[in-house]
């Protein structure tokens, strides 16, 4: 279905542009063509609209910038320093013969840098509805639940157990990853809607998840994962080995315990490494983090595992532990080596011990961060066999009346932006059964774009690397800082320019077309071709295009979006100027009273 | 199968024994050697002889274009392999070439590591491990006259020497992961240190490198933790890491290195690995070993050649001693200089 | 000084921007000092589909001839630069792209075609270019840097030849074609250190003498033909003489002659043979199928004794032959083509800088024998380019050389006067007092027609005596050696000549004993030089690009011996290397 609305166009340079249209579309043709050709967005799982927020801040429009962001994320700048960039991945610059992919979290958190202090943000919000619903959590599905909820109408109270809310964000990131006021003015953020936080209430304790169900019309459970998972092996319980999360959250409330010189991390995810490189600035001499797998298998981005050994951490691959050893403490672990055999079924490589090649490594601390899960709180409706409460990935439902789950209660630990992606639908499920109306919907925003100005040498503009501090010795000292350090403007606006803007769309209109071929000519790659057929997929949009060499064949001269890197040159060289450019781009839009 | 291609990438003397071990044995075959550099096979460890101006650049090579030419093996100088698919047994070259390939043997060898602190100050080090760093070598040197050698390897020791036959000033800088892949104990090391002293070089007795910065084109400052000086140049020698990072999304197993079983295969059919560049799992040490050393080399190509055609050699793991520096002269003609 | 000798090739499609680069290239080379010698070889169509070379062969030491083995190769098209590297030297360098828009199968791969030997420079030139300046149309120029860069060529000397080509273009466009260059200049300095070369930097103390500039053969023609003060151009298009006609029409008309296109070449030489009668230097210059229309007016020139100049540029025949295709066979046609007794004179020039002096001279030649003169040069020489100091022509070598009447015989005056030299003065028509009939038919002295059996005997006669007297206007064959005995005496003319004069040099160098003779007149022809130098040679040998050995038939009843031939119907020009091993087989026979 598709509508369409007219109107004036203000451009960048304040000119009204001639009366525009704006079609959006929810046709799964489009919305197929979107997931293929706008890959970073796709890849996001709140599906932030990278181009476009990229775009602004090449136009030094930082607080829009930051807005485009703050529309499905509520936390732009603590995701523009940790998030763990799925889009990256995924972005089109980085394909093998094009580059290195856009440096696109690293934009984010210029927007957060540099927007206004006193920027206005523009939310649309509904009238009240005179409902309340508790969020239990205030991490980063249950602030994203929260601020939804709010802006949706309903009173929203929400329940964290710690003292200060963020979730692990404020207790298990290290503030050399993420300044604590960053956190602090975004979470403020979301709180001024009047959003009420009650600190310091641990609710299957304090109060019950049925007391709650009698005085709020819905209930979300986003208590994520606070469990620590157990190594399970002899030996873990000795002085000296320590639980990664515990660590962690007790470093960041300032109560860093000791460790000896030597320290042994075992865990392949985010919460490993932050613990290893804290262990460094706690003065330890000799920090590795031991894994099953190797390198490849890590769960953290390339960014992390490069500052982590430019650190000194040390990374020992193939090794599993079986026993740790000591007397009154630790000291000691073995290990056996491990061998790669294929893949489970989660897609993840296989690590099996290799028999009898046990060894024994030294060591006088021992930090274990090999997974959480989430704690199992009391409360009505199904549970699994860990006593958790299941909850419906689509619905977000429990079996439960007005109870729900969301973030990584519900599905085992996760991504920070997945959380948020996570909260956001639970809260627009949750508006939906309470009110019976939706209050916003996705579409695909099309509209003819005149004027490109992307230059053809931008493509190369090389990869802009943060600034971190360095040697990296000099993190080490107090007061141990950030250590990225981000990009400044001009930084920000350079690497901005590298985006190719995969929203914009080239077409060919086959009526013109006189078939010269000049557009070819001038194509940097494959990305022009000489068609005899395309085939469509089941939503209708263009899964393959089949060309020819043979000229009788040719029906006609295709742009293949999915090559395209919008770089102009066809467009510029067509004599019969039959090149059309469009932005097709992926948007949440409010539905007004009285729509379905 | 005749007509099978089979490639080996790199050119150095795991990947020569192998293709002349194929000829040898796979006259039906097609051979082709990809190698990084623009020129034929050479002796590496003459190359400290060469900087100290006791051999010309001709005696460094193993042989003749024209060799290759004569024994059908196809010899491509200068190009660089990007990727390999396994899945359609095709080779991606740097300048966008597709190769297809039946057999594939990957003797890229090592290249010199730099530890990933030392990482920011990798502009102002110089590594010799290949001609082009010979010449750089011998060009600095005609204007230095003082050089900080930071590290340790096997190389370092007979380029430390080649330096005093030339009359340089050689502060030595032992770092205690300068042995990789071998683990130093402080015995060790304080013997090395001792031997080092004795021909003619300043043992630096400091552990940590704080900074390195370029002051003109012939300076460089440099901060340890026990003080700061300026010398001329500054040579990273810290071993050699498998140089396989193009393979890392691959499917192949790597660690360090291409991962390879007892026969040098690895999990692909017809996919071999050899030399610096593979890691077998040894069981005495208990953990992947990777060899090192020209002979070393040489071997580990011709075992997977023979292996490659249907053989089934067991690449021998050596003996222990091999790998602990103990006072025991290891077999590769840099060490035994000593 | 150390000897520099590099042959350097651009290949590419058509539309690469190839030959633009290969003139850069050539002009560069000049600038810095070098001889060079450049020769393009591209399709006919205009925005076509074909394959694109140029060639230059640069040196320290003035450069001859062509070679067969190229050094560098700057590969703009990979699939069309396959079928050059059969010509690559053993230890050739090649340019060529490492970011093309497509991956490339090995089988159609151009670094898997060449030998280990050769050293690459891959380089991303259209991404540099398009990185550069916003485009990739200034690759060519890109891969001009690289190659710049890699042969330590100075920077200097490619951005002012790039600034004087591009300057009438606007700075935007100029702008855009250095920071193509310097892309590609920058790059080469910082990836290619490892295996430079320097070659290419002109040693000092290379530059002597004059400023030179790149001169094709066809525009030294044409410049010739305007010092020497043509004043009518009479032409029909036909490769490979039609940029004299394009460079005439452009600039005759600022010096007050004319151009004008005819219908056809017959009607061409008939209206030189009018403006020449009419007393103006005239000119056309066709290739051999315009020339045979042009015969039996050539000879009407012959027997009314009127003045022309008539260039024929030759190519591969007969017939429409291969017209993008380099011959010598047109001597024959040249020389006796027409019917009757009808000589003429013919001459060849054997390199740019006789182009120009041969046309000078054939206006004199013309006016002072009252003969058509023919000048033979062919496709190779009219396209390749040399460079030399910008060739002039004297007072003297332009001067009015009719010879006319004197007044004593106002009145009486007899157009074909006999005299001892068979040149009798000519008056312009309409000058009062000296009028007369000119004829094709065969006429007594008063210019009336006559067919006696005296008549007819003693003006053929005349007719051939008047062109035999030229010999002492004609340039002397020249002789390269060192005088004496000789094993080998190598015979050429035209365009191959310079190939034998390189394999001449080469075979002394070795030791052996050889000469070698030039010969530019070909009509008259200096019978007693040639055979006094053909009496000193054991063996003589007489290269030519024809099939029967035209020159060859000329000349060899004067020696006492058959010569040699080394006829080549290739239609391309012959290598100092096949000639060369010709001579070593005739010496060492001969030993």
């Amino acid at each position: 279905m598709r509508e369409t609305s007219t109107y004036l166009y203000q451009n960048m340079n304040n000119e009204r542009e001639a009366i525009r249209d704006v079609v959006y579309s929810t046709d799964p043709a489009d919305f197929s063509y979107m997931a293929v050709n706008v890959p970073c967005q796709a890849a996001c799982p709140a599906w932030t609209n990278v181009p476009a927020y990229i775009r602004c801040l090449y136009e030094s429009r930082f607080d829009r910038s930051y807005e485009i962001n703050r529309i499905v994320n509520v936390l732009p700048g603590v995701l523009g320093r940790i998030c763990s960039r799925p889009c990256e991945d995924k972005c089109r610059h980085g394909e093998r013969e094009l580059g290195q992919p856009v440096n696109i979290c690293h934009i984010k958190r210029a927007a957060s840098d540099f927007k206004e202090r006193g920027h206005v943000y523009l939310e649309q919000l509904f009238a009240p509805l005179g409902k309340s619903v508790c969020v239990v959590g205030a991490g980063p599905a249950g602030l994203a639940a929260a601020h939804d909820l709010a802006v949706v109408g309903f009173e929203v109270e929400l329940i964290e157990a710690l003292d200060t809310p963020g979730g692990m964000l404020s207790s298990g990131i290290p503030e050399f990853r993420l300044p604590r006021d960053v956190l602090k003015a975004e979470i403020d953020g979301i709180l001024r809607l009047g959003v009420t936080l009650r600190t310091g209430v641990s609710v299957g304790t304090d109060v019950s998840v049925d007391e709650l169900l009698t005085s709020h019309k819905a209930v979300l459970l986003a208590a994520g994962c606070y469990t620590a998972r157990q190594l399970e092996v002899p030996g873990e319980d000795l002085p000296g080995v320590l639980s990664g999360l515990r660590f962690v959250m007790d470093v960041n409330s300032g109560r860093a315990p000791m460790l000896g010189k030597r320290v042994l991390v075992l865990g392949a995810g985010f919460t490993a490494f932050d613990c290893a490189r804290l262990a460094l600035r706690l003065g330890a001499d000799d920090v590795a983090i031991c894994i099953r797998g190797t390198e490849e298998d890590l769960r953290v981005t390339q960014d992390e595992i490069h500052e982590a050994k430019r650190e000194g951490v040390h990374i020992r691959a193939l090794m599993v532990s079986t026993r740790i050893v000591g007397q009154n403490r630790v000291e000691g672990i073995e290990f056996l080596r491990t061998r790669l055999e294929g893949t489970r079924s989660d897609g993840r490589r296989k690590a099996v011990p290799v028999e009898g090649s046990d060894f024994c490594v030294p060591t006088d601390t021992v930090i274990v961060a090999v997974g959480q899960g989430p704690e199992p709180i009391p409360a009505p409706g199904e549970k699994d066999r860990r006593n958790v409460l299941k909850g419906d990935p689509v619905t977000f439902r429990t079996s439960a009346p007005n109870l729900y789950v969301a973030g990584d209660f519900m599905t085992g630990p996760t991504t920070v932006i997945e959380s948020i992606a996570s909260g956001r639908r639970a809260a627009e499920r949750i508006a939906e059964d309470l009110t019976g109306r939706k209050f916003r919907e996705w579409a695909v925003r099309v509209q003819d774009t005149s004027v490109t100005d992307r230059e053809r040498e931008w493509d190369f503009i090389p990869r802009h690397e943060m600034p971190t501090v360095l040697p990296a010795i000099e993190r080490f000292q107090p007061p141990q800082p950030e250590v990225e350090g981000g990009y400044t403007p001009e930084m920000a606006h350079e690497e901005a320019k590298r985006c190719y803007l995969c929203y914009l769309h080239y077409e060919i209109d086959i009526e013109a077309c006189i078939y010269c071929r000049y557009c070819i000519d001038v194509a940097p790659r494959d990305c022009i071709k000489l068609v005899k057929e395309v085939v469509l997929d089941e939503s209708g949009g263009v899964k393959r295009l089949v060309e020819t060499t043979a000229w009788e064949e040719v029906n006609a001269v295709v742009i293949d979006n999915e090559r395209c890197i919008r770089c102009g040159a066809c467009l510029r060289v067509c004599p019969v100027d039959c090149i059309s450019v469009s932005k097709m781009e992926l948007v949440q839009r409010t539905l007004e009273a009285g729509r379905d | 199968m005749a007509g099978d291609h089979v490639v080996i990438i790199g050119n150095g003397p795991a990947a020569n024994e192998a293709a002349m071990t194929l000829r040898e044995r796979a006259p039906e075959f097609r051979v082709t050697i990809v190698g990084r550099e623009h020129v034929r096979q050479y002796k590496p460890h003459l190359l400290p002889a060469l900087v100290a101006g006791k051999i010309t650049e001709e005696d460094l090579f193993v042989r003749s274009i024209a060799f290759y030419q004569h024994a059908g093996i196809k010899l491509r100088l200068g190009q660089e392999v990007v990727d390999v698919d396994f899945d359609t047994r095709r080779i991606i070259l740097a300048h966008k070439e597709v190769l297809r390939f039946d057999g594939l043997i990957i003797a890229t060898g090592g290249k010199p590591r730099i530890p990933e602190p030392l990482l920011v100050f990798q502009d102002v080090m110089m590594t010799l491990k290949t001609l082009t760093d010979a010449r750089s070598w011998i060009d600095k040197l005609a204007r230095v006259d003082c050089v900080l050698i930071v590290g340790g390897d096997l190389t370092s020791v007979a380029f430390a020497k080649t330096l005093v036959s030339l009359g340089k000033t050689v502060k030595f800088m032992v770092d205690e992961h300068g042995f990789w892949p071998l683990h130093l104990g402080d015995e060790t090391r304080q013997e090395v240190a001792r031997r080092l002293a004795s021909g003619g070089m300043e043992l630096v007795p400091c552990r940590k490198l704080r900074g390195l910065a370029r002051l003109s084109a012939d300076e460089i400052r440099v901060e340890t933790d026990c003080g700061r000086y300026t010398v001329g140049a500054v040579g990273a020698f810290f071993g050699l890491v498998p140089d396989v990072r193009f393979l890392v999304r691959s499917g192949l197993y790597i660690e360090k290195g291409v991962i390879v079983d007892e026969n040098l295969m690895t999990r692909y059919d017809g996919v071999y690995a050899a030399g610096d560049c593979a890691q077998v799992y040894h069981p005495t040490l208990r953990d992947y070993w990777v060899s090192i050393g020209y002979r070393n080399a040489e071997n580990l190509g011709r075992i997977a050649a023979l292996n490659l055609i249907g053989g089934k050699v067991r690449a021998e793991t050596a003996p222990e001693s091999i790998f602990h520096v103990d006072g025991v002269d290891i077999p590769t003609s840099w060490w035994a200089e000593i | 000084m150390g000897r520099v000798d590099v042959t350097m090739e651009v290949c590419g499609m058509a539309g690469d921007g190839t030959i633009a680069a290969g003139g850069l290239l050539n002009e560069a080379m000049s600038a810095g000092g070098f001889s060079v010698l450049g020769f393009d070889s591209y399709p006919a169509e205009i925005r076509g589909f074909g394959r694109c070379v140029t060639r230059s062969r640069v040196g320290t030491e003035r450069i001859l001839a062509l070679v067969d083995k190229t050094n560098v190769l700057i590969s703009l098209d990979d699939v069309q630069s396959h079928s050059r590297v059969p010509y690559l030297a053993w230890d050739a360098a090649v340019f060529f792209d490492s970011n093309p828009p497509v991956y490339v199968e090995e089988e159609m791969s151009l670094a898997a075609r060449v030998e280990p030997g050769a050293t690459l420079f891959a380089f991303p030139m259209a991404d540099l270019a398009a990185a550069a300046a916003g485009t990739m149309r200034g690759r060519n120029l890109t891969a001009l840097g690289g190659f710049a860069a890699a042969f330590s060529v100075p920077r200097d000397l490619f951005i002012e030849v790039i600034a004087k080509k591009f300057k009438a273009k606007g700075s935007r466009v100029l702008d855009a074609n250095i920071k193509s260059f310097d892309a590609g200049y920058a790059y080469g300095l910082e990836h290619f250190s490892d295996r430079l070369r320097d070659t290419l930097k002109p040693p000092p103390g290379i530059k002597t003498g004059p400023e030179k500039v790149m001169l094709s053969g066809n525009l030294a023609i044409g410049r010739g033909a305007l010092d020497a003060g043509l004043k009518l151009y009479f032409g029909y298009p036909i490769t490979p003489a039609t940029p004299i006609m394009e460079y005439l029409a452009a600039r005759l008309p600022e010096k007050g002659g004319r151009v004008v296109q005819m219908e056809d070449e017959i009607s061409s030489v008939g209206a030189v043979l009018g403006g020449f009668y009419a007393g103006a230097r005239s000119m056309t210059a066709t290739s051999g199928p315009g020339f045979a229309l042009m015969t039996e007016l050539i000879t009407h020139g012959v027997m009314a004794e009127i003045p022309a100049v008539i260039l024929n540029a030759q190519r591969g025949g007969p017939s429409t032959g291969l017209p993008t295709k380099t011959e010598q066979s047109d001597l024959h046609a040249a020389v006796f083509g027409g019917p009757g007794d009808s000589p003429r004179i013919v001459i060849a020039p054997t390199d740019v800088e006789e182009c120009y002096r041969h046309t000078v001279m054939s206006f004199q030649l013309a006016e002072k024998y009252q003969t058509p003169v023919i000048v033979l040069t062919d496709f190779y020489l009219d396209n390749r380019v040399e460079n030399l100091p910008m060739p002039q022509a004297t007072e003297s070598e332009i001067a009015d050389a009719n010879e006319y009447p004197d007044e004593s015989v106002r009145g009486a005056y007899k157009r074909y006067l006999m005299t001892d030299s068979g040149i009798s003065p000519r008056s312009i028509p309409g000058t009062e007092g000296f009028t007369f009939s000119a004829t094709g038919l065969e006429h007594v002295e008063k210019g009336t027609p006559n067919y006696t059996e005296d008549n007819h005997m003693s003006m053929t006669e005349k007719r051939h005596r008047k062109i035999a007297g030229a010999l002492e206007d004609l340039p002397a064959p020249v002789e390269y050696s060192r005088g004496g005995p000789l094993d080998v005496g190598v015979i050429g003319w035209g365009s191959t000549f310079g190939a034998i004069l390189e394999a001449v040099n080469i075979a002394n160098e070795r030791g052996l004993n050889v000469g070698a003779l030039k010969i530019t007149s070909i009509f008259p022809f200096h019978g007693g030089v040639i055979r006094a130098f053909m009496n000193r040679c054991s063996e003589v040998l007489i290269p030519e690009l024809n099939y029967e050995g035209q020159l060859a038939n000329l000349i060899d009843h004067l020696h006492h011996k058959d010569v040699v031939r080394l006829s080549r119907a290739t239609g391309v020009p012959i290598s100092p290397s096949l000639i060369l091993k010709e001579i070593e087989t005739l010496a060492l026979a001969g030993a």
